[in-house]
């Protein structure tokens, strides 16, 4: 059972200083505290930074005394994170979970985790390679993908576009839908429907 | 496998216990002095004595170390319940680096549960305002409520977890009381409690470098306990020998290792030493197994002797051919003779030792049987002269005649690996190797001769026998036990010191020679003096601890300072614990695979 009342504060406590720490949790939708959605904006002084991450979080059963299971739904260029899946290789997600760390202390440590990679424990075999050998290419694949995926226009567009698709429309229609409105989800929609 | 050879001591003890003055009586062997027999250092822990064997091991180190039992334990688990080791690192490195390590808090609250009142307390896991009495806080300091910890514990327990729950608060490394583990859960989940319970009495048969579970099958229940030396091997009370080190039957003088190799070894080639019986005829002269090159029926072997393959005798070289009926190739080349190429070489080699070993091995399975016509040669020369005689060397020569065929066949897969280019190729020249397989030959066939002498006079009909050809028998028994023994401590020795003793790396060692055979796993006995009891509360009175789980956890620590004798209490006393809360005789993942 998901200690129901617990998630609830979480957010609570979360989002009451979203403003300073950029760092917001927001339900997935529908009324089930147990599929969230988190955005952390990616650090300064890195190849993420003016990015924003959004972060699919699962509430197992067990929580809080299992881990939450996160991964990115923005596609992003890190060793300890697939480019592929958006799966995190993080311990305190795995064995490290301690039940007195929360949501948002598990986010704050990904965030911590895009400014300072370990490469030695990588999730991304590629990236981590790429990382170790020639950082200046990393760098920039990275600021790339923190560009073509990460900013805000992107990070917008991206997030109508999966719900437009989750109710059912073709990604190709939507997008062309989104393009013809100006990026308004509900004017899309209506277009879509018509 | 049925290869396997394994002296049952059940019937050995029933051969004897019917005539109690022979135990210990064998002084016409080589032991001239009789010495009482002195209780084995390797002891059998049934699922009665596992808890007091964990406890006298905890005691030692709560005594030394001073504190409390939970501790003690988390201590000895980390250390792989290695007393010693844990007992050097506290020299070495001092009291905190262990206890860090092994995540035992250096500091307690003392008085743990002295600030905690009726007031209500935030848990930082659910977030919630409780009540003072319902939190609970842990050596480390850290303080939760016992919703919280009780869920923390559960998934710890069902993840397999419970020699090491660590506190809940992040990054603490330090390990939860397990009292209040017990007392918490059992409360929410009994079964729970008591799989805890079990994985904490096992972690001393799991994590302990000196015990095992007996490898019977279906299982018997025992582990064995070895003092100083895990090279050596053990007969359980069940009957069972086995190698302690690896757990296989017990295969001194081979080394685990060589061993390991040889069962590979013998069922990789079974297919093929078959397809050999069937295609190949021993060659007359050498015995070596040869293979019939095309349809022609006059083979030679490596040795250079020809033969006829129809009747197997030996042929001259140059012609008789024609007297071989239906035999057309004319045609005989004798470079197939020189060119036997290398695997087949090595075939030959491992089937020579094979042979060696299935023949001693066949020959042991046969003179089991012997068991029954000794003893009803023995009642026939008991009625024969019934003025109590002794008839000790027939026993006495029956079983010295089992311990050194066994000693005899695994002298071959040890030899094959010893002398062949698999192990040790590099570590010896050719030469020495020569000399070395000489000097070791020399050994294992004198030995050899005289197993064969000592099988051929247990064979004979003696009972029947005159009584001065009678006396001749008994004597030459008796010799010949005398010899073989020998001549088995000779070979184990220039196993130990010329030929591994020698190696540059010494991992292959050898369960050391006994005379009288393996040694018995004996029961464990456990004597507490009453001053260990009062040393450290082992569990703290005002702990919420109630129902079976402490009455069965209790016994050895608390109350039983009146006890002077050690056995007598143990079973009534261990009958609850066994009973009433659960079966130990089988390992935990057994029970769980069910
Ligand atoms: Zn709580
Ligand atoms: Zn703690
Ligand atoms: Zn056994
Ligand atoms: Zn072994
Ligand atoms: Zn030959
Ligand atoms: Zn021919
Ligand atoms: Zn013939």
């Amino acid at each position: 059972m998901v200690d129901i009342a617990r998630v609830q504060k979480e957010l609570q406590e979360c989002n009451k200083d979203k403003d300073s720490s950029g760092i917001s949790v927001k339900l997935k939708g529908g009324n089930t505290l147990t599929h969230l959605v988190g955005s952390i904006p990616g650090p300064v002084a890195t190849p993420y930074e003016g990015g924003t991450f959004i972060i699919d979080i699962v509430i197992p059963d067990g929580y809080p005394f299992e881990p939450p299971k996160m991964q990115f739904v923005t596609r992003v260029w890190h060793p300890n994170i697939s480019s592929q899946s958006g799966a995190i290789c993080l311990d305190i997600l795995k064995k490290e979970w301690s039940p007195a760390l929360t949501i948002k202390t598990a986010l704050l440590s990904i965030q911590a985790l895009l400014s300072a990679p370990e490469p030695d424990d990588p999730q991304d075999a590629v990236v981590a390679q790429q990382y170790l050998k020639d950082y200046r290419t990393f760098a920039s694949t990275a600021r790339y993908w923190t560009e073509a995926y990460a900013k805000s226009s992107s990070v917008g567009i991206e997030e109508k576009v999966q719900r437009l698709v989750e109710m059912g429309f073709p990604e190709g229609m939507v997008r062309d839908a989104l393009n013809a409105v100006g990026g308004d989800e509900n004017a899309a929609l209506e277009k879509l429907c018509s | 496998m049925d290869d396997y050879i394994n002296i049952s001591s059940e019937e050995e003890d029933e051969c004897f216990s019917d005539r109690e003055s022979y135990d210990g009586l064998d002084n016409e062997e080589s032991d001239s002095q009789w010495v009482p027999p002195k209780p084995s250092s390797i002891k059998v822990i049934t699922k009665e004595s596992i808890l007091a064997a964990q406890k006298e091991d905890l005691r030692r180190v709560m005594e030394l170390v001073s504190l409390r039992e939970h501790h003690a334990r988390t201590l000895l688990i980390y250390y792989r319940w290695d007393a010693e080791k844990l007992f050097s690192v506290l020299v070495e490195k001092g009291k905190s680096a262990l206890f860090a390590q092994a995540g035992v808090p250096l500091v307690e609250s003392l008085d743990p549960d002295t600030t905690l009142s009726s007031s209500m307390v935030m848990c930082n896991i659910c977030m919630e305002e409780v009540s003072g009495w319902e939190v609970t806080k842990m050596d480390c300091g850290h303080c939760f409520c016992n919703n919280c910890w009780t869920e923390h514990f559960i998934v710890k327990i069902n993840e397999g977890q419970s020699k090491r729950i660590r506190c809940m608060a992040h990054k603490c490394s330090s390990i939860c009381d397990e009292a209040v583990i017990r007392s918490l859960v059992s409360k929410r989940h009994p079964d729970l409690a008591e799989k805890f319970e079990r994985f904490l009495l096992e972690s001393y048969i799991e994590d302990n470098k000196m015990v095992k579970w007996c490898p019977s099958i279906p299982h018997c229940g025992n582990a064995i306990r070895v003092e100083d030396d895990e090279f050596c091997e053990v007969e359980c009370t069940c009957g069972l020998q086995f190698c302690f080190s690896c757990l296989s039957e017990a295969h001194s003088p081979c080394s685990c290792c060589m061993w390991e190799l040889w069962l590979k070894k013998c069922r990789d080639e079974s297919e093929t030493v078959n397809w050999l019986t069937v295609h190949t005829k021993p060659c007359p002269k050498c015995h070596k197994p040869v293979e019939k090159n095309g349809g022609c029926n006059l083979v030679s072997c490596i040795c250079g002797q020809c033969f006829c393959w129809l009747c197997g005798a030996a042929t001259g070289r140059d012609h008789t051919w024609s007297s071989i009926s239906g035999h057309s190739c004319g045609r005989f080349k004798e470079d197939v003779v020189k060119n036997s190429e290398r695997a087949k070489r090595d075939l030959y080699r491992y089937m020579h030792y094979h042979n060696m070993y299935k023949a001693h091995t066949d020959s042991f399975k046969q003179e089991s049987t012997l068991r029954e016509t000794i003893r009803e040669k023995v009642e026939n020369l008991e009625k024969r002269d019934p003025s109590a005689r002794d008839f000790t060397w027939v026993t006495n020569g029956l079983y010295r005649l089992f311990r050194s065929r066994r000693a005899l066949s695994y002298s071959y897969p040890f030899a094959f690996y010893m002398f062949g280019d698999e192990l040790f190729k590099g570590e010896m020249t050719e030469k020495e190797r020569e000399i070395k397989q000489n000097l070791f030959e020399d050994q294992q066939q004198q030995l050899e001769s005289n197993v064969e002498k000592l099988s051929k006079c247990i064979e004979e009909p003696f009972d029947q026998f005159p009584e001065e050809e009678l006396m001749n028998t008994r004597m030459q028994v008796i010799n010949l036990c005398v010899i073989t023994d020998k001549l088995c401590k000779k070979m184990y020795e220039c196993i130990e010191n010329d030929l591994l003793g020698s190696l540059l790396f010494g991992i292959h060692n050898i369960a050391p020679y006994h005379s009288k055979g393996i040694e018995k796993a004996t029961e464990l006995t456990v004597c507490h003096t009453s001053k260990a009891c009062n040393t450290g509360p082992a569990i703290k009175p005002d702990d919420d601890i109630n129902g079976c789980t402490l009455e069965s956890y209790q016994p050895s620590g608390s109350g039983s300072s009146d006890q002077s004798g050690c056995s007598s209490r143990k079973r009534p006393r261990m009958e609850n614990f066994g009973g009433a809360f659960f079966d130990l005789n089988l390992p935990a993942e057994v029970m769980e695979g069910n």
